[in-house]
């Protein structure tokens, strides 16, 4: 089993017709993902990778029943593309570009919750499924089959643990990237329960960084709802402190968001604290998962 | 970006909030000309890019043109925090019946707009939401509905204040929501705004953060923003397009992400000191490669650099031919200690080789910090 992908799971490419939107589509096809069409308006009627492009979502959605998204838009388009996509009845979307308007992603996530739509990002490397599929740009090489769950807010992260875990033939259940701006579309928690949920995952790992609230809320939900261990691991104990100027922020959240704030929020809600990456291999090990 | 204080205070007052009359001064005699204009008192304020400049000395207050020239010429080409002063705001002394907080961020988590407001500003605005939570009151906007008037006016009844003050207040709320809309703010702040004898309300401060990733649709007229980063290394950086922090160290980092390039630094913090924090994001090409070891060898002192990439959505057989032309054309012999993983990685490792650049290919990256502690040793 695994979470948000799996063997219904049929993609269409947002942006196919680009440098990096056709080049991806060719890794997650090779990766065995099932995608069935591409949408680039204007250029509907083409193919890429022998995939069918569509000029907009509904008519690439009815042709080819598709039921999730991956974006390669680029960030301008973004805000409209999502939505559009979202009315065409998607209900799982994955936003990879970067840079995209804080003020675009607040509507996006709020239209998206609004409307039940599961969606990552933006600035996520996206899901991968071993043996089952990829939604995003994880390379396969660092990935394994087998019944650990990955979250990080890192994209290069999540394939630092996946390919520690499977060089030590520690296989992964869904390695998923939440994205890496301030605002994401869904939050850790949200993400943390479908692992809690799925049979076919026995412990998880959080991949989290210096700043924001999203371990510190996710510790609530660790001590509240999982039985399956966590273990955690957050970049940026060597970071400089930024040069902050306000404090609006700080003042909403009420944490500190360093990482030792964040090691004693996981600790005490029963989290396993990896003080440097490579020791996710002993705790694997500690939990005999495979 | 972040703009300085005398800057948003003219947007402020375009958008009809009240500020202090004020100038901006490069030299103490610029100072001493606009103090005379406003009248004495005046505030002296360092304009400098970084919180906590009052603490740090960079505000004073000039009660005539002799004390004036002695306060500007000690803060004129001073530091504060570590960056130099060049500008300094000379404004109008309020009189102050009292200090009020108000903030409009973008809240992380709930991702929604967030107005936070306190009857206590200051300095110690974030001690008082920690020891005196019933005086701060915040509300989120959801982004569906907008901002209506009687958000900000129930907000602050909330803090049992005077119908007059309410009133006044909660027009400086609208005005300052619709400059955070406007100009696509991630903060924009008033610490403190001033309640003046007369029950009126003064902005003496002003923050306001413009998100980046918003700057090229912004209709307003905006400084430009590889200008005021004062590192020249980091201004190389935004220039080239990657994220660049100079650090005090000696050893280098190329990384293809934030989180990678952090936890890097974190595993060469054990035993030694990095350089800087660089991350490419998703554009590596050979040409920007090559910029890159060009803007990290121009440190000085550096022994010996670390690249650690992913080839997920970056062509790395790309960046590793950048790597090698810039290792040729310019000769350089420190260790070169490369960790590239993902697609295509066969192909990088043996352009990595072809240029003298150790290769590990284990995915953690404290086996490749540890090969390049072997051959670098400690500091």
């Amino acid at each position: 089993m695994s979470i948000l992908i799996n063997d219904s799971t049929r993609v269409i490419v947002q942006g196919i017709t680009g440098r990096i939107g056709s080049a991806q589509t060719h890794w997650m096809l090779e990766y065995g993902t099932k995608v069935v069409g591409g949408v680039t308006p204007g250029k509907g009627g083409s193919s890429v990778e022998g995939v069918p492009v569509f000029d907009s979502v509904n008519e690439a959605v009815k042709e080819t029943g598709a039921n999730a998204s991956v974006f390669f838009v680029p960030a301008a388009f973004v805000l409209d593309a999502f939505l559009e996509t979202i009315d065409a009845g998607v209900k799982l979307i994955v936003i990879v570009p970067e840079h995209i308007p804080v003020k675009d992603v607040v509507k996006m996530r709020s239209y998206a919750i609004e409307k039940g739509v599961f969606a990552l990002g933006p600035t996520t490397p996206g899901i991968l499924a071993p043996g089952k599929g990829k939604m995003g740009i994880m390379p396969a090489s660092m990935f394994a089959p087998g019944r650990v769950g990955i979250i990080s807010r890192s994209g290069t992260l999540s394939y630092e643990f996946a390919g520690i875990l499977s060089e030590n033939h520690v296989g992964q259940s869904t390695v998923v990237g939440m994205g890496a701006d301030p605002v994401v579309l869904r939050n850790l928690a949200d993400i943390l329960e479908l692992f809690e949920e799925d049979e076919g995952t026995d412990a998880v790992i959080v991949v989290g960084e210096v700043g924001g609230e999203q371990e510190e809320k996710a510790a609530g939900f660790i001590s509240r709802r999982m039985k399956k261990p966590v273990a955690a691991y957050i970049a940026g104990k060597h970071s400089p402190q930024g040069k902050r100027m306000g404090h609006a922020g700080a003042i909403v959240r009420g944490t500190s968001g360093t990482v030792q704030g964040k090691h004693e929020a996981l600790r005490a809600a029963g989290a396993e604290v990896l003080e440097s990456p490579i020791h996710v291999a002993q705790w694997a090990k500690k939990y005999n998962l495979k | 970006m972040r703009l300085h204080e005398y800057e948003a205070l003219d947007i402020f007052e375009q958008n009809g909030i009240p500020v202090p009359r004020r100038g901006i001064a490069g030299t103490m005699h610029e100072a001493l000309h606009i103090a005379g204009e406003i009248g004495y008192p005046v505030m002296l304020k360092a304009q400098v890019l970084v919180g906590g400049r009052g603490l740090a000395g960079g505000i004073r207050t000039a009660s005539t043109p002799d004390e004036l020239k002695e306060v500007a010429d000690s803060l004129l080409g001073s530091d504060i925090k570590g960056l130099p002063v060049r500008k300094i705001l000379v404004c109008e002394k309020a009189e102050i019946a009292q200090e009020l907080y108000l903030g409009i961020t973008i809240d992380g988590y709930s991702g929604k707009p967030v107005i936070v407001v306190s009857t206590e500003g200051g300095v110690l605005i974030e001690e008082t939401a920690r020891t005196s939570p019933e005086k701060i009151a915040a509300i989120h906007i959801d982004p569906n509905f907008g901002y209506y008037p009687y958000l900000a006016r129930s907000l602050l009844r909330m803090l049992g204040l005077k119908q007059q003050l309410i009133t006044a207040w909660s027009d400086v709320i609208g005005q300052l929501y619709n400059i955070a809309l406007r100009y696509e703010s991630l903060i924009a702040e008033i610490n403190p705004l001033v309640v003046l004898p007369n029950g009126g309300l003064l902005a003496v401060d002003a923050v306001l953060e413009v998100d980046d990733s918003a700057l090229s649709r912004i209709r307003f007229t905006l400084p430009d923003r590889v200008d005021r980063i004062e590192n020249p290394l980091e201004r190389r950086g935004r220039a080239i397009g990657v994220t660049y922090v100079d650090l005090d160290g000696d050893i280098g980092i190329i990384s293809s992400g934030a989180g990678l390039g952090m936890a890097s630094m974190d595993i060469i913090g054990e035993k030694m000191k990095p350089a800087n924090f660089l991350e490419t994001g998703g554009g590596i090409t050979a040409d920007l490669l090559y910029r890159c070891m060009d803007l990290i060898m121009m440190k000085q002192g550096l022994r010996a650099i670390f690249i650690n990439v992913y080839g997920g959505i970056n062509p790395i057989h790309e960046g590793a031919k950048g790597v090698i032309r810039y290792i040729q054309e310019h000769n350089v012999k420190i260790p070169i200690v490369a960790k590239a993983l993902g697609n295509r990685q066969e192909e990088t490792w043996e352009i990595f080789r072809s240029g003298g650049v150790h290769v590990v290919t284990e995915a953690a990256t404290e086996k490749a910090i540890d090969k390049l502690y072997e051959l670098v040793g400690p500091a």
